[in-house]
């Protein structure tokens, strides 16, 4: 996945300035930055939910800056949300199964009859999803109502619920946060594992270096919504600028 | 307290959850089955009101409770469907395929409804179902060509496979009929990708979109298969009133149909059955109060609507959950005792602006 | 003549429309709630002035006052017992006790003062002004100042008060008003007494030109589509969808045949819910992720 000259402005704030970089297969491509440097600005405009001011997305050779938001889970990019945008009236299953979306070959009048063809399509489903919640241990927490469960939980299923999508593509919109230094270490597991049994590239937004340079190939630091510096975890660390960006002059 | 052994997918996907459910259930369908017969005709022609307005519960569930988008205009719908049946029984169209249009073609008007849905939002969508509802009724009321306007319209007295209409028992099943059908339909959606994908919409645009599900269709979908039901249900209800008049589909009637679902229980195809039984039985209730009630308050022209809004103003502030909510409430209370706690069922207040906005 | 008197007219009813729709944008500007029964109240309010002013006596403007404020009294009193313990729910719920309570108040309306229809004596009727070769009502006029007064009236407390700040500050975000000291429950009685006061104004304004009766409140439907053509969150967008739909009105009862004009106020606000939903005044945000 590659963008171009990307832009992004709300009023006067300039929240995405001509920021390019490119993602290549199977990485695990880290950004960071201050807050506010447009980070997950970044990833809306990728899920189609900004609209750019100017420049491009590709995804696997193709323009994906002009589609609509509901397409692009159908090439396989997932995504998850900073503050988890989970179904909260629904159960951990049902959550995951709406994952499954994509992935459907139904007609809404096979539906309304459920025909054997969508009772079939519905135990597919439900094989998938239970093979992500094998990968990620959500077990036990599979009957229960989004609204009940502790926040390490809830992340998790937010994670869950976008490999349901099984995508070329994850987007995580900072795993960490809010999380103790243990399910932290969970984090950077699943996310091994996520790239490296699932075969999912993985872009990730975070503020933990520990964690940063721990799973990522690569890293690219922002501030103010434009491209500092890319590189490997230990290069980005010692960068000046990033460092003026972070602990300042 | 039952606790269900799964041992296949197939249990989650099935519509019982276990045998006792089906016993119930079976139970239940033998009575409805045999009530034309046990019943007096009375009795039998309110039970036929309660599946018709049931159907229609059922189509406003699904929009209001399941898709999460407020209609306040649903009555349009159901005048729809209520003239064209009749229009084309007295075009002398067989009961049956006259049904079915007259459903088929509210469902096309819902679709019409619902595409510009996905530009508005909770109240403005609320709104502009309450300015479509009062459209319609002007258009009604105006074109008297095909409507008979303000005179009304007289609904043709109709057969189905030979049997006549006007009698109660053909009647009863027929509505029986298409409500079961109708609640088949509905569940059926709610456990397939459309019914998830109108849950994602309720409880999250944002994430539902990335989830892949197209917003604009799914309240396109919504709103069709909504007016669809309520269209056949208006059908029904022609031949219940026997004589069509703008006045017969008012906001009231729209409130009415609101008041269902909600006091009935918003979320789940319980509630329908639980609202539909209320309001079946309300005017009933109310008519038996009124001789009991002094004068002051039981002659009062405006008792009826002035009850619905107390009850509705009464459900909001203490059971939100409505009547399902409070039966599940208790079933619990039973299941748990003694260690039912109160605070399960706490609502979960939002504070927040941003919390409010999905 | 004739469009002059049309706008005129269109004017006139444009500003009860918009005396309501006021009482609506007060009350979801400062609580983000929805009170579908701002119309009975106005209702309500022409009723209490009508016992204060022909059955007790007052003189016109006495009764007036004390009109506005007991249905001061009655917005605290029904914010206390039904809006009170909805706060923090979801605005659907909200709507619908709203609703309800539209019920409620049509039905004690009926019983108390019964449904054969009102009128209210008031130093209005009968005078009539010209302005050029127009003639317009002293009551039309009333109902023209009344409004210009009103808007005044809350464009100074709103901008220049610490009251009016507060209240913008507790409809953005409850909890963080109540941390930094704001009386959030206290600024919603309030909101809703000034609301009920509008309203009541509203009605004793409107009644000389209309009929005193339990359904006078259905106006409210329309004038809560003025609120969200001029733009729901704004108090000018308040007038200016009020002015807009009544001389559209005026001119659509011309031109068009008959029963078009009643529904022209609900085509403008489906055609502004397709292109603007905003409103033309616009104030809606959008969530944040």
């Amino acid at each position: 996945m590659s963008t171009t000259d990307l832009s992004l402005s709300f009023g006067g704030v300039h929240a995405v300035r001509d920021v390019t970089f490119e993602v290549d297969e199977g990485e695990v491509y880290s950004i960071i930055g201050p807050n506010g440097a447009g980070k997950t600005s970044i990833f809306n405009l990728i899920s189609r939910l900004y609209e750019a001011d100017s420049g491009n997305i590709e995804f696997q050779g193709e323009i994906i800056s002009n589609l609509p938001p509901h397409n692009i889970a159908r090439l396989g990019i997932a995504r998850t949300f900073q503050n988890t945008e989970l179904f909260e009236h629904e159960t951990v299953l049902k959550n995951m199964l709406i994952g499954r979306h994509v992935h459907r070959k139904t007609i809404l009048l096979s539906e309304l009859l459920f025909l054997p063809g969508v009772a079939k399509q519905e135990l597919r489903f439900r094989q998938v999803v239970e093979d992500v919640i094998d990968l990620l241990d959500l077990q036990s927490y599979r009957d229960q109502v989004i609204g009940s469960l502790p926040y390490g939980v809830r992340k998790m299923v937010e994670v869950a619920r976008a490999l349901c999508i099984q995508p070329k593509l994850l987007l995580l919109d900072e795993p960490s946060s809010g999380l103790n230094p243990e399910e932290t270490e969970d984090v950077a597991f699943w996310i091994e594992d996520i790239n490296q049994d699932f075969g999912a590239t993985i872009i990730m937004v975070e503020h933990d270096m520990n964690l940063v340079t721990r799973v990522s190939n690569r890293v690219m630091a922002l501030a103010d919504g434009a491209v500092l510096a890319v590189g490997s975890p230990e290069e980005i660390q010692n960068h000046p600028e990033v460092l003026r960006a972070y602990l300042g002059d | 307290m039952r606790f269900v052994f799964k041992t296949k997918y197939r249990q989650d996907v099935d519509l019982f959850k276990h045998n006792g459910q089906r016993f119930w259930y079976g139970l239940l369908a033998i009575a409805v089955l045999l009530a034309p017969f046990i019943l007096d005709s009375f009795y039998v022609g309110e039970l036929a009101l309660v599946y018709i307005y049931a159907t229609a519960g059922i189509g406003l569930m699904l929009l209001v409770g399941y898709t999460g988008l407020v209609s306040l205009g649903h009555a349009a719908f159901l005048a729809i469907g209520a003239y064209v049946h009749a229009y084309l029984l007295s075009r002398g169209w067989p009961v049956p395929l006259s049904l079915l249009t007259a459903g088929l073609f509210t469902a096309a008007v819902g679709a019409i409804v619902g595409l510009p849905a996905m530009r508005m939002t909770g109240i403005y969508l609320a709104i502009a179902t309450l300015a479509f509802a009062i459209i319609v009724e002007q258009v009604i009321a105006h074109w008297e060509s095909v409507t008979g306007g303000y005179r009304g319209m007289l609904v043709p007295d109709a057969q189905i496979f030979g049997v006549d209409l006007s009698d109660g028992r053909p009647f009863y099943y027929l509505c029986l009929f298409v409500m079961i059908a109708c609640l088949f339909a509905g569940l059926n959606i709610l456990r397939t990708p459309t019914g998830r994908a109108m849950i994602g919409v309720r409880d999250s645009e944002i994430s539902a979109q990335s989830m892949g599900i197209d917003l604009a269709k799914t309240k396109s979908i919504a709103f069709a298969i909504s007016a669809g039901f309520t269209g056949l249900a208006g059908g029904l209800f022609a031949h219940k009133l026997g004589y069509l008049a703008p006045d017969a589909f008012t906001l009231l009637t729209s409130i009415q149909l609101l008041l269902m679902v909600v006091v009935g229980g918003l979320g789940s195809m319980h509630g329908v059955f639980y609202g539909a039984i209320f309001i079946g039985l309300l005017p009933q209730g109310i008519a038996i109060m009124r001789d009991t009630l002094p004068a002051a308050i039981g002659q009062m022209p405006g008792l009826e609507p002035g009850l619905f809004g107390l009850i509705l103003v009464l459900f909001l502030i203490f059971e939100p959950l409505g009547i399902y909510g409070r039966w599940r409430k208790i079933r619990q209370f039973f299941d748990e005792f003694p260690l039912y706690r109160k605070s399960t069922h706490k609502r979960q207040k939002s504070y927040l602006r941003t919390e409010r906005v999905r | 003549m004739d469009v002059f008197q049309l706008l005129i007219s269109g004017i006139s009813q444009g500003c009860v429309y918009a005396l309501i729709a006021l009482g609506f944008v007060l009350i979801y500007k400062a609580t983000e709630m929805v009170n579908f029964a701002q119309g009975d109240m106005m209702m309500l309010g022409a009723y209490i002035a009508f016992t204060y002013i022909n059955l007790m006596g007052l003189p016109f403007f006495w009764g007036l006052l004390a009109t506005v404020l007991t249905m001061a009294l009655i917005g605290v009193l029904i914010e206390r017992a039904i809006l009170r313990p909805m706060i923090g729910e979801p605005p659907f719920a909200v709507l619908m006790i709203t609703i309800g309570l539209g019920f409620i108040l049509r039905a004690v309306a009926g019983a108390v003062w019964g449904t054969d229809t009102k009128a209210i004596s008031n130093p209005f009727t009968g005078g009539v002004a010209r302005i050029g070769e127009a003639s317009i009502g002293f009551e039309n006029l009333a109902i023209i100042a009344g409004t210009a007064i009103l808007c005044t009236v809350l464009y100074v407390f709103f901008r220049f008060t610490r009251l009016g700040v507060a209240m913008q500050a507790a409809s953005q975000n409850q909890l963080a008003a109540y941390y930094v000291g704001i009386p959030v429950k206290r600024l919603y009685s309030l909101v809703w007494a000034m609301s009920a006061a509008i309203a009541a104004a509203a009605g004793v304004l409107v009644a000389p030109v209309s009929l005193v009766e339990p359904v006078m409140g259905f106006i409210g439907v329309k004038a809560f589509a003025a609120a969200i053509v001029g733009g729901f969150g704004s108090l000018p967008g308040a007038i200016v969808g009020g002015l807009l739909i009544g001389i559209v009105e005026q001119f659509a009862g011309l031109y068009l045949p008959t029963g078009f004009a009643d529904t022209s106020a609900y085509v403008i606000l489906l055609l502004m819910l397709f292109v603007r939903p905003e409103g033309i005044l616009a104030t809606m945000q959008q969530k944040k992720v």
